[in-house]
C-alpha cells in the first residue's frame, strides 16, 4: 500500500514534559486506529500532524507536502480535515452556515460549488433534514456529526478524528463509526480513542501510544494476538493477573500470566492493548 | 519503538489552486451577511430610516439650501455606526468565545485575511448608509424649491464614520479581546464624534479630528462661503478608517514576507492620505474666502443677481436667484391689501446674509435705512415667510425697514394685518412670527432685521382682524389708509376705523 502520511522523529516538549518523544509512523490509505490512556501523547501527536503546533524535532509529510515551509504548511491545511476534541460551535449557525464557513476558511471559493458540497457532506452525515437548524438546538451526536461534516468539506485526503466519539450514545457511537467507516474510503483516516471497540470494528491499523512514545504499530489482529494465551477464565479473581474482572455470566476473566492448567479463553483487542500497556509498565519498572 | 509498514514513496496529492483574494471576497460576502442580519444592526438600520423620514419632513419647511441638508446627513449613520461597532467586534471575537479556533487555526485561511475579510464585510452595511444619505439628500435636492449646492466631502462623512466604527471595532477585538472594551469604546466614540465637536466648535482646528464637526450658527450662508474642509476631512476620516482596519489586518496572524510587505506599504499610504486630509483641514478658512464673506456681508449687491417682478426689484445671491418668485409672490399679496401709494410701490428686496462669521456664530443683520428697501435673508419657509412679510408690510406702512423697530402706535395693528391678512392660516402665521409663539398678550414680532413690538391690545385688535377676514377688512384698509398710517394714530382709533372693538388703554411699548 502507497505510505500517504509519514513521521520521523517527531518530539515535542512543554517545559519539562515530553509529550512527544521520536514518534515515527507511516500511514496508508483506510483507518488507523490511535490508542493509549490519557496523556499518552495522542492528541500531541494529532496536533502536530494537524498543524496546530509545530514539532521541536523531526519531520513529516502529508501527501508528499512538508508543512515545515509556509507554503508547505498552506498545501498540507489544503489535503487536510480535522476534528478536535470537543470542537466548538458558533451556536446562532444553522449546521449549514457552520460547515460552509468552514469551506470558506478551506478556501473553497466558488459558492454553487461550495455550497453543493456542503449538502454533500452533510447528507454524507445524514443531518439533510436539520441542514438550516441552528446548532444550539442540535442534539450532542448531531453537533458532533456537524464536526466530522466541517472535516470532511472540500473532501481532504487526510482526516483527523480526535476521539470523535466520546460522550456519545451506544446508538450514536455506532451511526459515527458506519460514518468513518465510510470517511476511510480512499482517503488516510487517523482516529483517536480510547475505545478498543471502535479500532476492532474500524481500523485496519492500530498505533499505541504511551508516555509519548509509540508502543505498537501493526494491525488490530496482530495486537489482539499478543494475548493469545494470556486470558483465562476462573471461578474466582486469580490474584497473580495482570487485569481480572468478573463478568456478566459470573465468571472472572484474567488477563497476565495463566497458572498452569488455566482454562485459556479467546483474546480480545483489548486484553491485547491491556497486556502491551502493561509490557510498558515493566519495562519501565525494570 | 516505531514500525514501519511499507516502503512505498508517496505520491504528492495537491488540492485544486485557490486564489487567496477570492477566499477572502467570499468570507467577507459571508461575513457581511451576518452582520447585516444582527438583531442591533437591523434595528439601528430601522432607527436610522426612520430618523431619514423625521429629518427630511420636519426640515428646512420645505424650502431647504443643500449647503445645509449635505450636514444635517452625518449624525444618523452613527446609530449604524454603533451597532457596526459592537457586531464586527464580536464577529471577530466569535471564534474565541466558542472555542472555535483549534479549528479554524488549522485551515488554509490564515488570522490575517480573515480578519481582512471582517474589515471588507463592512462596506455592505456602509453601502446602505451611502443610500440612506444619498435618499436623504436627493429627497430635497428634488425639491422644486431647493437651492444651493451640497458638498460630496460633507455627504461622505456619514459613510465613512460607520467605516471608522467598524475598523474601531475591527482593532479593538484584535489588541482587547475582552467583553468590556466595546461598551467603552463606544462611549469615547459618542464623546469623540458628537459631544466633543459641539463644544469645541468648527472654528478650532482640532475639532476637526473628531468625525463629526458641528458648527456654532444654524444660519444659511452661499456654499461658496461656508470654508468648511469638507473634502479634506473626508480624506482625514478615509485615512483613518483605513489606517485602523490595516492596522487591525496587520496584527493577524499568518502573514507572509509578501503579505506583509503589501499591508505595512498600504497602511504608510493609508497614514499619509489621513495626514495630507488632517493637513489641509487644519489650514483654515482662506482668505480669499474672508474676503468673500466680507464683501457678502458688506456689499452684496456686488456680488448678487438681481431680477425684477412686477414693480419690484429682487436681488439675490446666485443660489437664491429662483427663489425670488416665491419672494415676489410674498410682496404682492401684502402690497394687493394695502392702500394708497404703498399698493403700487416699487420696492428693492435684497437679500442679506451676515457672513463675516462663516458658520461659527450668528450674527444680526442692521435694519436697512434705505426708503422702500426690505431684506430678506437666506432661510425661508415656516415662520421665515411671515417674518418677511411683516418687514414687506413695515416699510409700505413706514417707509423703511429701520422705523420697524421704533413703531409703538396703532400702525402696528395695519404692518401685522397686511403681514397676515393674506395667508390661508392667519392664526398659526400670528402664532408662528411671534416670538413668544402665542396669539395673546404682548410679544416680540420677528422679522429679517429688527424686531417689532406688538402690546396686548395691538394683539387684541389684529386677532379681531383676521377673525373678520380681507374681504371685510380690506376695503377699510384702503378706505382709511392714510389716517391707518399716520404717525401716532391710537390703536383704538385704528380698530374704531376698522370696525372692532377697541382695546382699553393707551399704547404702551415696553
Amino acid at each position: 500500500m502507497t505510505t500517504t502520511v509519514s513521521a520521523a522523529g517527531l518530539s515535542l516538549r512543554y517545559g519539562l514534559t515530553t509529550a512527544l518523544d521520536d514518534v515515527s509512523l507511516r500511514l496508508t490509505e483506510g483507518v488507523t486506529g490511535l490508542l493509549g490512556p490519557n496523556g499518552a501523547g495522542k492528541t500531541t501527536l494529532l496536533r502536530v500532524l494537524a498543524t496546530a503546533v509545530p514539532a521541536d524535532e523531526g519531520t513529516f509529510t502529508v501527501l508528499g507536502h512538508d508543512p515545515r515551509t509556509p507554503a508547505g504548511r498552506q498545501e498540507t491545511r489544503r489535503v487536510l480535515g480535522y476534528l478536535p476534541q470537543t470542537p466548538g460551535f458558533h451556536p446562532d449557525f444553522s449546521a449549514f452556515d457552520f460547515v460552509d464557513y468552514v469551506a470558506i476558511l478551506k478556501e473553497l471559493t466558488d459558492r454553487t460549488a461550495r455550497h453543493n458540497e456542503v449538502r454533500r457532506v452533510l447528507a454524507e452525515v445524514d443531518l439533510s433534514d436539520v441542514r438550516g437548524k441552528r446548532i444550539k438546538k442540535l442534539s450532542g451526536g448531531m453537533r458532533q456529526r456537524v464536526a466530522l461534516a466541517a472535516a470532511l468539506v472540500g473532501d481532504p485526503g487526510f482526516l483527523v478524528l480526535d476521539e470523535p466519539t466520546v460522550g456519545l450514545d451506544p446508538e450514536q457511537r455506532m451511526r459515527f463509526r458506519e460514518l468513518i467507516a465510510r470517511a476511510g474510503e480512499g482517503r488516510t483516516v487517523l482516529l483517536s480513542t480510547h475505545q478498543t471497540e471502535d479500532v476492532a470494528m474500524l481500523c485496519h491499523r492500530v498505533v499505541v501510544m504511551a508516555v509519548g512514545r509509540v508502543r505498537f504499530d501493526g494491525t488490530p489482529a496482530e495486537l489482539t494476538a499478543r494475548a493469545a494465551g494470556r486470558v483465562w477464565s476462573s471461578s474466582e479473581r486469580d490474584p497473580n493477573a495482570k487485569a481480572g474482572w468478573r463478568t456478566g455470566l459470573g465468571v472472572f476473566r484474567n488477563v497476565g500470566d495463566p497458572p498452569p492448567g488455566a482454562e485459556l479463553v479467546e483474546p480480545t483487542l483489548e486484553d491485547g492493548y491491556l497486556l502491551t500497556l502493561d509490557g510498558m509498565h515493566a519495562e519501565a519498572t525494570a | 519503538m516505531s514500525t514501519v509498514l511499507t516502503q512505498t514513496p508517496a505520491e504528492t496529492h495537491t488540492a485544486p489552486a485557490r486564489q487567496s483574494w477570492q477566499a477572502i471576497f467570499a468570507l467577507a460576502r459571508f461575513e457581511s451577511r451576518k452582520l447585516l442580519l444582527r438583531i442591533p444592526v437591523l434595528f439601528m438600520l430601522a432607527a436610522y430610516v426612520a430618523w431619514i423620514v423625521w429629518r427630511t419632513k420636519s426640515g428646512w419647511y420645505g424650502y431647504p439650501a443643500l449647503q445645509d441638508v449635505d450636514r444635517a446627513t452625518q449624525t444618523g449613520p452613527l446609530l449604524v455606526g454603533f451597532a457596526v461597532l459592537l457586531c464586527v467586534n464580536q464577529a471577530v471575537l466569535r471564534s474565541q468565545r466558542h472555542d472555535t479556533e483549534r479549528l479554524f487555526g488549522v485551515l488554509v485561511l490564515e488570522p490575517w485575511r480573515r480578519t481582512a475579510a471582517h474589515a471588507l464585510s463592512i462596506l455592505p452595511v456602509t453601502g446602505l448608509v451611502v443610500l440612506g444619505v444619498a435618499a436623504q439628500f436627493g429627497w430635497q435636492a428634488v425639491k422644486s424649491t431647493a437651492v444651493g449646492n451640497g458638498s460630496v466631502g460633507e455627504l461622505l462623512v456619514g459613510p465613512l464614520c460607520v467605516l471608522l466604527c467598524g475598523a474601531i471595532g475591527l482593532l479593538m477585538a484584535r489588541l482587547v479581546p475582552k467583553p468590556f472594551a466595546i461598551p467603552v469604546a463606544a462611549v469615547l466614540l459618542l464623546v469623540f464624534s458628537v459631544l466633543a465637536p459641539v463644544s469645541i466648535g468648527g472654528g478650532d482646528a482640532t475639532a476637526w479630528l473628531t468625525p463629526i464637526v458641528g458648527e456654532g450658527s444654524s444660519k444659511t450662508i452661499p456654499s461658496d462661503l461656508i470654508g468648511r474642509p469638507a473634502v479634506s476631512h473626508a480624506l482625514y476620516l478615509t485615512g483613518l478608517a483605513l489606517a485602523l482596519a490595516l492596522l487591525a489586518v496587520l496584527i493577524g496572524k499568518g502573514r507572509t514576507k509578501t503579505s506583509t510587505a503589501v499591508l505595512a506599504g498600504s497602511l504608510a499610504g493609508a497614514i499619509a492620505l489621513g495626514v495630507v486630509g488632517g493637513v489641509g483641514q487644519a489650514a483654515g478658512v482662506s482668505s480669499e474666502t474672508v474676503a468673500a464673506r466680507t464683501v457678502a456681508t458688506l456689499n452684496p449687491q456686488k456680488v448678487q443677481s438681481c431680477v425684477r417682478h412686477g414693480r419690484s426689484t429682487y436681488c439675490a445671491f446666485p443660489e437664491w436667484v429662483p427663489r425670488t418668485a416665491t419672494w415676489a409672490e410674498v410682496t404682492d399679496h401684502v402690497q394687493s391689501l394695502a392702500g394708497g401709494t404703498a399698493q403700487t410701490r416699487k420696492l428693492l428686496v435684497q437679500q442679506r446674509v451676515e457672513a463675516r462669521y462663516g458658520m461659527e456664530a450668528d450674527g444680526a443683520i442692521e435694519p436697512s435705512t434705505t426708503p422702500n428697501q426690505v431684506t430678506v435673508r437666506t432661510m425661508w419657509g415656516g415662520p421665515r415667510t411671515p417674518e418677511f412679510s411683516a418687514a414687506v408690510a413695515s416699510v409700505l406702512v413706514l417707509g423703511n425697514e429701520k422705523a420697524g423697530g421704533d413703531v409703538c402706535d396703532g400702525r402696528m395693528v395695519t404692518i401685522m394685518w397686511l403681514a397676515l391678512g393674506w395667508t390661508s392660516d392667519p392664526v398659526t402665521e400670528l402664532r408662528a412670527v411671534r416670538l413668544s409663539d402665542t396669539v395673546t398678550g404682548s410679544s416680540m414680532v420677528l422679522s429679517p432685521t429688527n424686531g417689532m413690538t406688538m402690546t396686548a391690545g395691538q394683539t387684541s385688535v389684529v386677532r379681531e382682524l383676521l377673525a373678520a377676514g380681507p374681504s371685510t377688512v380690506t376695503p377699510k384698509v384702503k378706505a382709511h389708509w392714510a389716517e391707518l398710517t399716520a404717525p401716532k394714530v391710537t390703536t383704538a382709533k385704528v380698530a374704531q376705523l376698522l370696525g372692532v372693538k377697541a382695546p382699553g388703554g393707551a399704547d404702551k411699548c415696553e
